[in-house]
């Protein structure tokens, strides 16, 4: 067997960005999942000064937590644009409004500090904004899940020819997507929109305790949301996993296969790292219980990545088929795997610049 | 009628000019007014006059009330690609998304890594790491326009790839990232963010000295200001000129498209070298209904010879042309704008000769004021011209004949495209309002409540109490200024 041959070079460097794409996605929940939770846990906020408080505590970073998704973005039309012009096209819907709210959450923390009348418009913009966005996040992943249908030719044939424009014979072997426009939305992709509120309510809960001086407003409300979703958040694990295994014939072949013991050892670390979130919470060791609660969303993610192994998309875009060319995919590697350390490294350092606790009176500093 | 201007193509054509549009309106700004900023930063530092540190602070409100809008519109732009585009996403991935992807990782990350330590690290970072951070945004910003003008850039001249199993596979790196319309698009493009940055201080500093609040600092403010405006205004000028000669050698349809210049040759056979001032094409897109013309204009700009020919939109067939009132119009504003600009920067510096640059003298000619306030929203509205003639003059390609535009649209029904338009009408329009309102606020507030940067460093002293856990007032290990126990 030919070590050296490009299509095994290049089956592996695809693999490789499907794990840099699966570490970048992973990321952006681990961080800004917490800033999104935040704002949700504002979507309750009785006055106006916690909501300010809140956004105060995360302003610093918030851009660099988000940008994880761009990175996300920018990593699947770099190695994979054959998923990102399909699965992006599928999912119009979703993430249409997911990125509204991304766009109203993003304004808000400027418009918010300056506004005097319109505070509360604001405050509400930041609030709802990441309920929606972690909403439609939440949707648009279980609608990837479930894969989607495809056709090579002319995209817009359908559009045109309702409008009676008749359009030359136009031939490529590339497939894009050929569903309806609302083919994404199922009772599991609504599922999935729920679960991700809840998952992301807990990283808030979290973080916000973690956040917030113990003894502060926003501290003690934090806590008590935290127990209760926790909770929630358990039930919305177990869910998710049997109705996967119902629904999703490969992951019921892997999981319950000749490795399930590897599934199962998996499954009960995650408890493990559930059960220490929780008992380092009750002890308010809460940077701790942040960490914890973020391994845990680690420990799930991968699981989810290796059982989707060998796809990008679930029974649509296997990682070879999906890839870019092998001369784009190595010179990508080249230049590109080299900045996800740098990346993290200055995402880190600003995170660790700010790392300092917050208090509800303490709004924001002149900026 | 060509299959780009039916309905559902010409739909997705407005999504996307809709949303690109209103990104744009904050991006400049951004990548200009970042090194702007970090010079006022060295200014402050080398010299340690206050003034540089109150105006630096000044305009970063400003500035980041305008990168919180480009971020909110930014993300939706990353992943419209992929959305309203789908098939030429996919097509294009092999170049194009490679670009994309670096953009990403090498500048958008990097910017969003530095931006919240430039704005919020002051006095959390020290000195020399905020300057740092300030740097870094700039670089950042500025590699970000250069990823984005390679992409576009080698939309409208496609170079170094292969169309391979429906895909652009790339044959050469070199000839793709540098193409010919690269090699003057970037420099066009960057050089517009300085000149909409200077102008903005210019305006600022024409409306203080008008109210005659802070009269004498910003009159500081305006005297390097002008002194760059006379370098990059007329700079900008030949630029441009650099890059309208590219258009004519590699888009002919583009370049006739902007001239409004539909025939080679006047009816008699002699060579059409008539240059338009004003021109109402038909609607079969053949000809002028109207038109005010100066003979051999055209061949001179083009060619710079009298009689030289330039192609007209009647050597292409009907199908491959673009729409002419578009880039007529838009080319014309742009230029129109460019020159007045540059007028602008004369008229300063000429004042600046006769000795009147002082608030008192200045505001003894208001009109120089007015002009400078009014020509800060002049650069907006040149580089939107600008971007319209470049799109729509390449149309109906979306790859410069190689891909049409209605082959790259994605699969959706007209009815979304429809959602998608109004609903993305009301969320720029209410970020492009709300920015400006703000905008307006800041400067309503003026430099008075800045404090001074000797109250940087103070608060461990001044809130200790209520921040012994670090308060977000913390200095990193690393950073100059030793960290000390009590700190913690």
């Amino acid at each position: 067997m030919d070590l050296l041959s490009i299509g095994r070079i290049a089956g592996t460097l695809t693999t490789w960005w499907w794990l840099l794409l699966s570490l970048a996605f992973f990321l952006y929940i681990a961080t800004d999942g917490t800033d999104l939770g935040a704002g949700i846990f504002a979507v309750f906020s009785k006055d106006e000064e916690e909501r300010g408080a809140i956004m105060a505590s995360m302003a610093g970073m918030w851009d660099g937590n988000e940008s994880w998704l761009v990175v996300a973005g920018g990593v699947l039309f770099g190695a994979f644009p054959l998923v990102y012009g399909s699965a992006f096209n599928y999912l119009m819907i979703p993430l249409m409004f997911a990125l509204w709210g991304i766009i109203a959450r993003a304004v808000a923390f400027e418009f918010h500090i300056h506004a005097k009348k319109s505070k509360r418009f604001w405050g509400w913009a930041f609030a709802v904004g990441s309920l929606f966005a972690t909403f439609f996040a939440g949707v648009s992943l279980g609608a990837t899940l479930q894969g989607f249908p495809m056709k090579s030719g002319l995209a817009m044939q359908p559009a045109l020819a309702a409008h009676g424009v008749f359009a030359q014979n136009y031939t490529t072997p590339i497939m894009h997507f050929s569903g309806g426009i609302l083919d994404f939305l199922t009772p599991f992709s609504i599922w999935t929109g729920v679960g991700a509120v809840i998952a992301a309510s807990l990283a808030g809960g979290l973080y916000l305790c973690a956040r917030f001086i113990p003894g502060d407003p926003i501290h003690e409300r934090a806590r008590k949301w935290t127990n209760v979703v926790s909770l929630l958040a358990l039930a919305a694990i177990v869910i998710t996993l049997v109705w996967s295994y119902a629904l999703f014939p490969w992951a019921a072949a892997k999981w319950t296969g000749s490795d399930w013991w590897i599934w199962l050892i998996w499954f009960i670390i995650v408890l493990i790292f559930a059960f220490k979130s929780s008992t380092n919470h009750s002890v308010r060791k809460d940077f701790s219980a942040m960490m914890w609660g973020i391994g845990v969303v680690a420990l799930l993610w991968a699981a989810m990545w290796a059982t989707i192994f060998p796809y990008v998309v679930p029974n649509t875009w296997t990682i070879v088929q999906a890839a870019n060319p092998a001369d784009s995919i190595a010179v990508f590697t080249l230049f590109m795997t080299g900045f996800f350390p740098i990346m993290i490294m200055y995402n880190w350092y600003q995170i660790w610049v700010f790392r300092g606790r917050f208090s509800k009176k303490m709004a924001y500093g002149a900026h | 009628m060509i299959i780009e201007n039916s309905l559902p193509i010409l739909l997705s054509r407005l999504d996307f000019a809709w949303i690109t549009s209103m990104h744009i309106l904050w991006t400049p700004m951004t990548i200009g007014m970042s090194w702007l900023l970090f010079i006022m930063e060295v200014a402050w530092l080398r010299t340690g006059n206050e003034r540089w540190y109150k105006l630096n602070r000044f305009v970063e409100k400003i500035f980041i009330i305008n990168f919180g809008a480009g971020v909110a519109t930014g993300v939706t732009m990353e992943m419209a690609f992929g959305i309203l585009y789908g098939p030429f996403s996919q097509a294009v991935g092999p170049f194009f998304g490679n670009i994309l992807g670096f953009e990403t990782i090498t500048a958008f990350m990097y910017e969003a890594g530095f931006i919240g330590l430039m704005v919020f690290g002051w006095g959390k970072i020290s000195k020399g790491m905020h300057l740092f951070a300030t740097f870094n945004v700039g670089l950042s910003s500025s590699l970000s326009a250069m990823w984005i003008l390679v992409a576009n850039s080698w939309m409208q001249t496609p170079d170094g790839i292969v169309l391979k199993d429906g895909l652009f596979q790339v044959t050469n790196w070199w000839n793709a990232i540098l193409n010919d319309n690269f090699q003057w698009g970037f420099p066009h493009m960057w050089m517009a963010t300085v000149e909409l940055a200077l102008f903005v201080l210019a305006g600022l500093s024409g409306f203080f000295i008008l109210k005659n609040r802070n009269a004498e600092l910003f009159t500081r403010l305006l005297k390097p200001v002008l002194l760059a405006l006379i370098i990059v205004t007329p700079l900008q000028i030949l630029i441009g000129d650099n890059i309208g000669r590219v258009v004519a050698q590699t888009q002919p349809t583009s370049l006739a498209a902007m001239e409004g210049h539909y025939h080679t040759y006047l009816p008699d056979g002699k060579v059409n070298t008539g240059w338009h001032l004003i021109a109402i094409p038909n609607a079969k897109n053949d000809g002028n209904v109207f038109a005010i013309t100066i003979p051999h204009v055209l061949s001179l700009l083009e060619t710079h010879t009298l009689n030289g020919k330039v192609t007209g939109m009647d050597s292409f067939p009907a199908n491959d042309r673009p729409n002419v009132w578009v880039p007529f119009y838009s080319f014309r504003v742009m230029v129109a704008i460019g020159f007045f600009l540059f007028f602008v920067a004369l008229w300063g510096n000429w004042l600046r000769l006769r000795g009147k640059l002082n608030a008192t003298e200045l505001r003894k000619h208001p009109w120089f004021l007015r002009a400078m306030v009014f020509s800060a929203f002049l650069p907006y509205l040149a580089i939107w011209c600008g971007w319209w003639t470049r799109e729509v003059g390449r149309q109906p390609w979306v790859v410069n004949g190689l891909m049409r535009t209605y082959q790259g649209t994605s699969h959706m029904p007209v009815a979304m495209e429809i959602i998608w338009f109004v609903g993305y009408i009301i969320f720029e329009l209410t970020v492009w309002a709300g920015s400006w309102y703000f905008f307006t606020r800041v400067i309503k507030k003026g430099v008075d409540d800045i404090p001074d940067s000797s109250t940087l460093f103070d608060h461990d002293h001044a809130d200790g109490a209520d921040v012994k856990a670090g308060g977000g007032h913390v200095t990193p290990t690393f950073a100059s200024k030793p960290m000390l126990r009590s700190d913690r």
